[in-house]
């Protein structure tokens, strides 16, 4: 019993450890709701539930579906069951953090962050909401994030996952190097 | 309601490896890119293999079908991806 809590308590478990863990929760997502696990179109989703009553005509069009029109809209502007996950994403990874006693409000705090970028908070948040509308665009298009599409549909074998992956990977070593330069 | 109730309780197991992956580290992340810490790929390689295989058993077993798979358009997963990364090089998410 001693060995599992010191275990738990760890701050970092082997990545294939961690892995295990999500593996048989992308099965279970299957097996128990019939779903695939996906982060990216919860904020779309939830963000056209707001949207929708907000300014219902500004939402009205063909992503979140036109009001008393016939196609499906491409994201439910709902409270869908992707929805309810990121919730419990956001609790577990709070739940993770207190479990090691590593929880701590940080605005800024990555050492390797500080040193790249300069040791300021307001340009994480700068960096940190551009790069995340860039991710959500880009998730977007090709429907799926890292999770959604990447982790989901790889393990059912669909071309789409590791097209994206090449892509990401391409990409993300270019910006990378750009980033980094001579320090890459 | 039930579907809902287990979307949180997956949602935590998710949160919860992901947190003890590091991957809630913006180092993480970007080293991935760098090949100087390997840890994204060891994280998703390894949940893609448990998943797979279980589904693959599971679905021979008959005890699932599989759900909607996602869209394959290649201009569009490929775009798409080549934006993803570099929003998640920079931000580290």
């Amino acid at each position: 019993m001693n060995r599992i809590k010191s275990f738990i308590s760890q701050e970092n478990w082997s990545p294939y450890v961690a892995g295990i863990l999500l593996g048989i929760v992308g099965l279970l997502a299957v097996l128990l709701s019939n779903t695939l696990l996906g982060a990216s179109g919860a904020f779309e989703s939830f963000v056209g539930w707001i949207g929708k009553k907000v300014a219902p005509s500004l939402f009205s069009n063909l992503y979140w579906g036109v009001e008393g029109g016939r196609a499906m809209p491409i994201m439910r502007p709902e409270i869908t069951w992707s929805v309810i996950l990121l919730v419990g994403v956001l609790l577990g990874g709070t739940l993770g953090a207190l479990s090691s006693r590593t929880f701590k409000f940080r605005f800024n705090d990555d050492a390797q962050w500080k040193r790249i970028f300069g040791p300021q908070p307001w340009k994480r948040w700068v960096i940190g909401f551009l790069g995340a509308i860039v991710l959500e665009f880009a998730a977007g298009i090709a429907g799926g994030c890292t999770s959604g599409l990447a982790i989901s549909g790889g393990m059912l074998l669909v071309p789409a996952a590791f097209l994206f992956i090449g892509g990401m990977f391409a990409s993300g070593i270019v910006t990378a190097l750009i980033v980094y330069g001579r320090r890459y | 309601m039930t579907n809902y109730i287990i979307a949180l309780f997956l949602g935590l197991g998710f949160g919860f490896a992901l947190n003890k992956a590091g991957l809630t580290k913006y180092h993480k992340v970007a080293n991935q890119f760098r090949f100087t810490d390997m840890t994204v790929l060891k994280f998703m390689m390894t949940a893609l293999v448990v998943a797979m295989s279980g589904l693959y058993i599971f679905r021979g077993l008959g005890w699932i079908t599989f759900p909607t798979v996602p869209a394959t358009y290649i201009v569009g997963n490929l775009v798409g991806g080549l934006i993803f990364g570099v929003g998640m090089a920079l931000t580290g998410y």
